[in-house]
């Protein structure tokens, strides 16, 4: 009864929630009925309303980035992600993993079983077992709800201005996930990335992969510099990969002796004839150049230096983890 | 011309790969440490190291570094060690540095320079839109259990019971 009362509502809801979620099976609309508000809304998203948040959120990040404009690399993220998501306790969402075609170093994951991990941080992976170890940190998100808790909280602190806003649903929709896809922005409080570090070890392990895979990234991540503007997001959401690090050893540690050794298979790169990353706004002053080059083992982009006698991390961390 | 200097550049790459792969890969103790004799927390402790210390790593395994130091060689826990930081310079927009990719994996990898190339901020995703094309081709891609499953068993993946972890208390 009740929920075809809600159907009903959300049909009716659906012009103005228009261009919003207009192909998904449960429209966002329906989270809104007369007698349910924001607040009610967000603490009590059930799973398909979770769903329908969810694919908001990414179909908007899609919008901020597109996909990588290589199928099959999509398709082996796809495999991958979705053999780690079975580990977790959700195996059934409808998980869906995508490669963002920009240069920038991230990973998201949005409410329901959507996960996009950036070419930036696609690139710096060297084997299976890192991919797993980001797609399983992500993953791990979801399982626990992290980003619906957050609008849980969002929603509660603007509670005074609801019924202001009542009357306009694309208003309220906005208040739960935010503009745009702001939420993915605002980040999660660091307990959350913690314990999104130590699922994302336990299922890349449960999947059968070196579970320190996930380590071996954030040990690449902590080399990056703050002052990397690729890295400026991600930077800002989380905590420092250093503490990561530390907070992660510590978990570990007890447990070392007895998680499986796990495989590292290779992991597949993206189509070389895949155009770069495409400017994500109007052209840049000093124009994109880009360089596609297939390695042999020993390439580094034309003009670039031999090495010099200061360390870079870059080199010794791949030189470490890349085997 | 760029294209001689791109191939002497290689040859060069490709002799100080053979002579030195693992060429002074330095780390620095985060915390106090011990050394151990072997890649385990039980294994004996060859010295016991300060926060600060540096040593060369020369191999890794699992949770470990296999670290070289001027007076004694052995295992760290490698969550207690940081690699020296990677300045951002200008040809580098975070696709990793030209000796990482050297220094990296033996496989076939496609380096992207992204200079002038920006990515996607705070501000980008704040101002995005619902992109349907590009969700279609999302939703076009998913796998199926069977088809995750099938394609894991063909990568000699096998499933494994590990419990999940606490935090530190």
């Amino acid at each position: 009864m009740k929920v075809a009362f809600r159907h009903g509502i959300a049909a009716a809801l659906t012009a103005a929630v228009a261009g919003y979620a207009a192909a998904a099976s449960i429209d966002l609309g329906r989270i809104f009925d007369v007698g349910r508000d924001l607040r009610t809304a967000a603490t009590s998203l059930d799973e398909p309303e979770e769903i329908a948040v969810g694919r908001e959120v990414a179909g908007r990040t899609l919008g901020a980035a597109p996909l990588v404009a290589d199928a099959e690399l999509q398709a082996y993220v796809n495999r991958v992600g979705r053999w780690i998501a079975m580990q977790s306790e959700r195996p059934d969402l409808p998980w869906h993993f995508g490669v963002l075609d920009t240069p920038t170093v991230n990973a998201f994951a949005a409410p329901g079983g959507y996960v996009l991990i950036t070419r930036g941080l696609y690139d710096m992976l060297s084997n299976e077992a890192q991919l797993a170890g980001v797609l399983g940190h992500e993953i791990g998100h979801i399982v626990q709800r992290h980003h619906v808790k957050v609008m849980q909280q969002s929603a509660l602190v603007s509670a005074g201005a609801r019924a202001a806003q009542r009357g306009d649903r694309n208003v309220l929709v906005n208040n739960l996930i935010g503009t745009g896809a702001e939420v993915l922005a605002r980040g999660l409080d660091k307990d959350a990335e913690f314990e999104a570090d130590r699922i994302g070890i336990v299922l890349a392990a449960r999947a059968g992969y070196n579970p320190y895979g996930l380590v071996e990234v954030l040990h690449l991540l902590a080399a990056r510099t703050a002052d990397d503007t690729s890295l400026a997001l991600l930077f800002k959401t989380h905590p420092a990969p250093g503490e990561r690090l530390t907070q992660l050893g510590d978990a570990l540690a007890p447990r070392v002796a007895v998680l499986p050794a796990g495989k590292e298979p290779a992991i597949r790169q993206v189509d070389p004839r895949t155009p770069p990353p495409a400017a994500s706004k109007p052209a840049p002053v000093e124009g994109a150049r880009s360089l596609q080059q297939q390695e042999g083992g020993t390439t580094i982009p034309s003009g670039g230096s031999p090495p010099s006698k200061g360390l870079d991390a870059g080199g010794i961390l791949r030189g470490i983890f890349g085997r | 011309m760029r294209s001689l200097q791109f191939s002497l550049n290689c040859a060069l790459w490709a002799a100080l790969l053979a002579a030195a792969p693992a060429a002074a890969q330095q780390v620095t103790l985060e915390r106090d440490s011990p050394l151990y004799a072997e890649p385990r927390l039980d294994a004996s402790q060859v010295a016991q190291l300060k926060t600060g210390a540096t040593g060369e790593v020369i191999g890794k395994q699992g949770a470990w570094l296999n670290v070289k130091l001027p007076d004694a060689s052995g295992w760290l826990f490698s969550f207690n060690v940081r690699f020296p930081s990677q300045p951002a310079s200008a040809g580098d927009s975070g696709v990793g540095s030209a000796a990482g990719r050297v220094f990296g994996p033996r496989r076939n990898v496609s380096v992207t320079s992204t200079i002038g190339i920006r990515g996607i901020g705070e501000e980008d995703l704040k101002g995005a839109s619902f992109n349907s094309d590009q969700m279609k081709l999302l939703e076009g891609y998913a796998a199926t259990k069977q088809a995750a499953e099938e394609r894991a068993r063909g990568s000699g993946l096998a499933p494994a019971r590990v419990e999940y972890m606490d935090a530190k208390k």
